[in-house]
């Protein structure tokens, strides 16, 4: 009995700690609000269900994650078709920000959307999860010096459009 | 050595909060490393606010609602174990104690709405695309024909008493009404049961079971033929 609350409250803390990271992860990468919830959801499910299996409590951020990448990898395996088309795209609104940061905002989360998944993922681990290259690189299965350069180039794709997008507030000059 | 501003600035854009000593010393050499890094900073700054969408309300309670829910997989050595002391009828009760937190279907119905049936009924007005409410119906093992489908304004998982269900919200003549879709549950077919101002109905299907349930003005019992008809259950990679 005593393990089942053991288990139960283990679990608990790990819906807490990283289920919106989670979510925000997903929807990064699927860009479809209910597909990211779906996505979410089974990932805990799975996860609930090989709770036993996760010894090491330090490894339940990348395990987790792990497990959400593959029932994404799967979703495709189903033929269900990918949502990207970025102006249907619901998100929340978030604080309230002035407008000139709204727009920023805007044309970042566009950006993001429009990068390439080999840029794009490395980059969505790093700033929702806070990894470090050398996490990136063993969650990836690349090796370090390929993240350090696909985080580079992503946050450069990223700076290159929002130029074009005639935003230099905030902006570093690159060249 | 010291690093050159090229090198400086491909490792910020690796890693802009960096807090390597190789990289504070760099930063601290001249003013347009110092300037670099904080505008590197401030585009931090920038990702992190566009990344942070905000998270589904209750997004963790139903987790937890489903995972709680879920059937437990099997242990069969403790199962052979058990199935030697315990006699089958008291199995059977005490079963439905361990995997359920409700004491009954109607228990759960009515919880279950009562939670936020209200709210998604009246948030449930944009529609939902048949792409998604074919995904979520096949990771119930079922379909929805167009009958429903073309009816549903909204969808989304949920728990049930035995794992995963959908809630749906559907448009009828009478106006908005709920259908909670329980794949693994058999009910008492055709009660009606009655809670705050609503009342449902209680549906067996082939497999599973739902619940259908509107106002007390609304005649729920109208759609039991068409939810019959259209829900299709038990399919395989539908």
């Amino acid at each position: 009995m005593t393990s089942d609350t053991d288990r139960t409250r283990r679990f608990n803390q790990l819906a807490e700690a990283y289920s919106t990271d989670l979510y925000r992860y997903a929807m990064w990468i699927c860009s479809n609000d209910a597909l990211a919830k779906d996505l979410v959801q089974e990932t805990f499910l799975r996860a609930w269900r090989a709770l036993d299996k996760l010894n090491d409590t330090a490894a339940a951020k990348s395990w987790l994650i792990t497990i959400l990448r593959r029932e994404y990898a799967r979703t495709f395996e189903r033929k269900v078709p990918k949502f990207t088309d970025v102006e249907y795209v619901v998100i929340p609104e978030d604080a309230e920000l002035e407008p000139e940061e709204r727009t920023e905002r805007d044309l970042l989360r566009k950006g993001i959307m429009k990068l390439d998944p080999k840029y794009r993922d490395p980059l969505l681990m790093q700033v929702v999860f806070g990894y470090s290259c050398a996490e990136i690189s063993e969650q990836l299965g690349s090796s370090k010096s390929a993240v350090m350069t696909q985080l580079f180039r992503a946050r450069e794709k990223l700076k290159v459009q929002m130029q074009k997008d005639g935003v230099t507030g905030n902006v570093h000059e690159l060249f | 050595m010291s690093m050159n501003f090229s090198e400086f600035k491909r490792r910020l854009g690796e890693d802009p909060l960096s807090r390597d000593e190789e990289m504070l010393r760099a930063r601290n050499s001249a003013p347009e490393f110092e300037q670099a890094a904080l505008d590197a900073e401030a585009f931090e700054r920038a990702l992190q606010n566009a990344v942070n969408i905000r998270a589904p309300e209750g997004l963790v309670n139903t987790i937890l609602d489903i995972a709680h829910t879920a059937p437990k997989r099997r242990n069969w050595v403790p199962l052979a174990m058990a199935a030697t002391v315990l006699l089958a009828v008291g199995a059977a009760g005490i079963a439905w104690k361990q995997s359920h937190r409700w004491d009954s279907v109607d228990a759960y119905v009515e919880d279950h709405y009562s939670k936020d049936g209200d709210k998604l009924v009246a948030n449930s007005a944009d529609g939902v695309s048949e792409k998604d409410i074919n995904r979520i119906m096949a990771r119930l093992d079922a379909f929805a024909g167009p009958q429903l489908s073309d009816r549903i304004r909204f969808i989304k998982l949920c728990p049930t008493p035995d794992g995963r269900g959908a809630h749906m919200v559907v448009s009828t003549s009478q106006g908005p009404v709920t259908i909670i879709y329980m794949p693994n549950t058999k009910v008492s077919e055709g009660e009606m049961l009655v809670f705050d101002q609503m009342h449902a109905l209680l549906v067996n299907l082939d497999h599973g079971s739902v619940a259908i349930i509107g106002t007390r003005a609304q005649n729920v019992e109208n759609l039991q033929a068409m939810v019959r008809n259209s829900l299709k259950t038990g399919l395989i990679d539908a």
